[in-house]
């Protein structure tokens, strides 16, 4: 089936160039000042927008499963502990809520 | 110095465990999908391989089934995998000063479960880099092609993520990352700025979600880059 190998090679090519060229754009970015400063705060606020993101998709369950995961990873500060609070309080929440 | 560096990819492909199983579990439902688009085993495992972006690969292959052809399946899976550039930019330290073939060797293996990590485990005071991202991203990458190929081949028995809740599972493990990164107020002002602009930009103008989080992760920068001092 060619379609599937013109689909797998197109998103090959265009991944790898978008990953490469983060890193060469991350290199030219300057040490010091607003473009450092704002290169820093990047990892927060892209994962605030992922979270963001896939909540938006739910709905009052999602949120309530994520008000469970905060609650648990404030306490634990545990990446499989809140995973797992999160994965129960949603599975909880559509079987019986 | 070969011995330090196996450590640290060693400890990277482990402690990416929890997060591993969210891909496994996402792996099979990618195998289902691509066997109904036609996809053979040789075509999902490669796509795993060569692409290594799950959610990208799941967006394009529905647009395959949908009929909707080769090049709005590629354009589709792109835009969501433009946050990649970003990621990628974020640790520049880690790709600072390596020999040229671990350069392309780190940007294929960067993805955002052992960016994540990575970060997570510096938050914490380790002092992890290319190593750990890279042992981290080579153990995805086994688990993703592993699991895909599993997927397709049985594919009639494959249990919906959802149903387990398991479709939870990164949103979770990026609220507790999120916890971890959490350095004090100085982020309130940039994360509450990515999050409106997230939600102006998906709710109020209608964008596609992959658009909403590249342009929420600028503007929270860009806000930490105009208002903060060092």
């Amino acid at each position: 089936m060619t379609e599937a190998w013109t689909v797998i090679l197109g998103l090959t090519a265009g991944t790898f160039l978008i990953r490469l060229s983060g890193v060469l754009i991350g290199q030219r970015i300057p040490q010091h000042g607003a473009w450092a400063r704002g290169l820093r705060a990047l990892p927060g606020c892209l994962i605030v927008s992922l979270v963001a993101v896939s909540l938006m998709a739910g709905g009052g369950q999602e949120w309530g499963a994520a008000t469970a995961a905060l609650a648990v990873a404030g306490l634990t500060r545990s990446l499989p502990l809140t995973m797992a609070a999160g994965i129960a309080a949603i599975w909880l929440l559509r079987h019986f809520a | 110095m070969a011995r330090s560096r196996l450590n640290e990819a060693w400890s990277g492909a482990h402690e990416i465990a929890p997060l591993a199983v969210g891909v496994a579990i996402y792996g099979l439902a990618f195998g289902l999908l691509a066997a109904q688009a036609g996809f053979g085993t040789a075509q999902v495992g490669g796509m795993g391989a060569l692409v290594f972006a799950g959610g990208a690969q799941i967006i394009a292959t529905q647009q395959v089934l949908a009929g909707a052809g080769a090049v709005a399946a590629i354009v589709a899976g792109l835009v969501l995998n433009l946050r990649l550039l970003l990621v990628a930019a974020s640790i520049r330290d880690v790709y600072a000063g390596r020999p040229w073939w671990q350069i392309p060797l780190g940007a294929h293996l960067t993805t955002d479960e052992n960016w994540a990590l990575m970060l997570a485990q510096r938050a914490k005071g380790r002092t992890v880099g290319f190593w750990y991202l890279a042992g981290g991203g080579a153990c995805l990458l086994g688990v993703w092609c592993a699991s895909t190929v599993i997927g397709a081949a049985f594919a009639h028995s494959i249990p919906d993520p959802k149903s387990l809740g398991m479709d939870f599972a990164f949103t979770a493990a990026f609220i507790a990352i999120a916890r971890s990164l959490w350095k004090g107020r100085d982020d309130l002002l940039p994360w509450l700025t990515a999050l409106g602009v997230v939600t102006l930009a998906t709710h109020g103008l209608g964008l596609a979600p992959s658009w909403g989080l590249v342009l929420g992760g600028v503007a929270g920068a860009v806000m930490a880059g105009i208002n903060g001092d060092d």
